[in-house]
């Protein structure tokens, strides 16, 4: 899926070390030297056990968090903060803005960085459409299904046409159907648009119909990579029921049983 | 919709109702003295009052007071409330003012604004002023606190600078919290303003009680209270109704 020719690293995190201090002045260690590239144009799952510092490696990426050691690079630039070349999709909701209808949502972005008004209207648009939310452009996010929210998150970000798209489970908080309507959505998104995603899951399943490349996490404290899957599954292979998606599923799962153990270790 | 309206109308209708009827019977078969006037007649007192102007004249002054009180102190609480909200350094500075003078009661203050600024108008502005004015910081303030992180994060990746992020997301996050609080400092307006009036003024309806009282004007003092009853009533319908309208925008959860 990932196209030839030479592949090339847009984010790059090598040595990169995250600790945490609580308020009575423990150190927690989320990351230790971990090492991760993100390639252009690929969808890219990180996966992981709960706790195992994933959202951290998007929050350092988004540039929400600073590494305590280490680098984090964006097409060869170090990442100094958060920026409008990195769109980010929450897990939740409460990052839209409830004051504003759907479609001033997905023009904020541009609104923010003095985008013309004719424009950005019919950029909004599209990227409406794109994410099948027509029609519902006047609405306000509470008056809208999580499903639909997801999907203005989506348009807001796709709109603002950023490099990367750092997704953190963001189809967590959906029900089942919704959530697996919403991955085919994204798929079909992502293969008209061929942007760069990084996104954050603990459901295998998941990964396995989205992702070009499956970077599975070690168990916390102190994670890295525990190694990289790659999916080379056609698109009618994206099927729980395929074989080739169970072959996969077995390899992923088995790494993922590997660091749970670990994980049960140390919390006995 | 509109049953839900028809339901809501008619229960306040049968409730306003219900207090004058028990008044009235309290009044007439109960107390049964000329210290307790029935509504009838505190009614009649209230037209003949309205007719001469004398009625409209103090509730007009009451109410002018309020409204250049509580919108000075509206003015100067909410930028204070997003100054401490916004900044750690100005909340540390500011931080003594709001949580020792909000233990201070307005009324405490009276004396201290009639020596200060007179019997006049500017003791009674200073009185809603200060009424006013910590509770609009409190309530912005931690409204500002109360905004999503994640509504700013979205913000900075979609490329909003610090100025824009104030502006576009968190000044209309904290609108439901600004109203709350001045919502809540009308009604501290009422109560601080019939003190004053009671206790050293030329005007307003609080000065109608205490002449009333004077000359034993039962039945005018009822109309004072029977006003100050409705107009605050009213004022926070007003508020009720546009925290409603913005609340379903700017609700900063839901």
């Amino acid at each position: 899926m990932a196209g030839g020719g030479a592949r090339v690293a847009l984010v790059r995190l090598s040595g990169v070390s995250k600790v945490f201090r609580s308020l009575q002045g423990k150190e927690y260690v989320a990351l230790r030297d971990l090492d991760l590239e993100i390639e252009a144009g690929e969808f890219f799952c990180l996966l992981g056990t709960s706790g195992c510092g994933k959202t951290t490696v998007l929050n350092l990426v988004a540039g929400f968090e600073r590494p305590s050691t280490g680098r984090i690079e964006i097409g060869g630039r170090a990442i100094e903060g958060p920026g409008a070349d990195r769109g980010v999709v929450f897990q939740g909701d409460d990052s839209l803005y409830s004051w504003l209808s759907a479609l001033a949502n997905i023009e904020f972005g541009m609104r923010m960085r003095g985008v013309e008004r004719g424009e950005r209207r019919a950029r909004a648009r599209h990227y409406l459409e794109l994410v099948g939310l027509d029609g519902q452009d006047s609405k306000h996010p509470p008056e809208l299904s999580g499903g639909m929210k997801q999907r203005i998150q989506i348009a807001r970000v796709l709109a603002n046409e950023p490099e990367i798209l750092l997704m953190d489970e963001p189809f967590g908080a959906l029900d089942a159907q919704t959530r697996s309507v919403m991955q085919q959505e994204l798929l079909k998104i992502w293969r008209a648009t061929r942007k760069t995603v990084l996104f954050i899951t603990h459901d295998i399943d998941e990964a396995i119909v989205l992702a070009t490349r499956i970077g599975v996490m070690q168990a916390g404290p102190g994670s890295r990579l525990k190694g990289v899957v790659p999916v080379e599954l056609e698109v009618a292979e994206r099927d729980r029921t395929a074989d080739r998606f169970i072959a996969v599923y077995r390899r992923v799962h088995a790494m993922i049983r590997e660091e749970l153990a670990v994980a049960m270790r140390r919390s006995a | 919709m509109m049953g839900e309206r028809v339901r809501k109308l008619t229960g306040y209708a049968i409730g306003f109702a219900s207090m004058f009827v028990l008044w009235h019977l309290a009044a007439v078969y109960v107390v049964d003295s000329v210290l307790f006037p029935p509504p009838g007649r505190v009614l009649v007192k209230a037209w003949e009052l309205a007719r001469d102007g004398v009625l409209g004249r103090q509730i007009a002054i009451s109410m002018q007071r309020i409204l250049i009180g509580f919108a000075g102190g509206s003015a100067i609480g909410i930028p204070v409330g997003l100054a401490i909200g916004s900044f750690g350094s100005v909340r540390r500075v500011l931080e003594p003012y709001t949580e020792f003078f909000r233990f201070i009661p307005a009324t405490a203050m009276i004396t201290v604004a009639v020596i200060w600024f007179g019997i006049g108008e500017g003791s009674k502005i200073f009185l809603i002023i200060y009424t006013t004015v910590f509770v609009v910081i409190v309530n912005t303030a931690a409204g500002v606190g109360a905004v999503a992180p994640n509504k700013i994060r979205a913000a900075q990746s979609l490329g909003a600078s610090r100025g824009q992020i104030f502006l576009y997301v968190a000044l209309p996050a904290t609108v439901p919290y600004i109203l709350t609080g001045m919502r809540a400092a009308m009604g501290n307006s009422f109560i601080t303003i019939i003190a004053a009036e009671l206790i050293a003024a030329n005007a307003g309806l609080g000065k109608m009680i205490w002449d009333a009282r004077l000359f034993m004007l039962v039945d005018q003092i009822f109309v004072a209270l029977v006003m100050l009853g409705l107009l605050g009533f009213l004022t926070d319908r007003l508020f009720r109704w546009a925290i409603y309208a913005f609340a379903g925008r700017y609700s900063p959860v839901t």
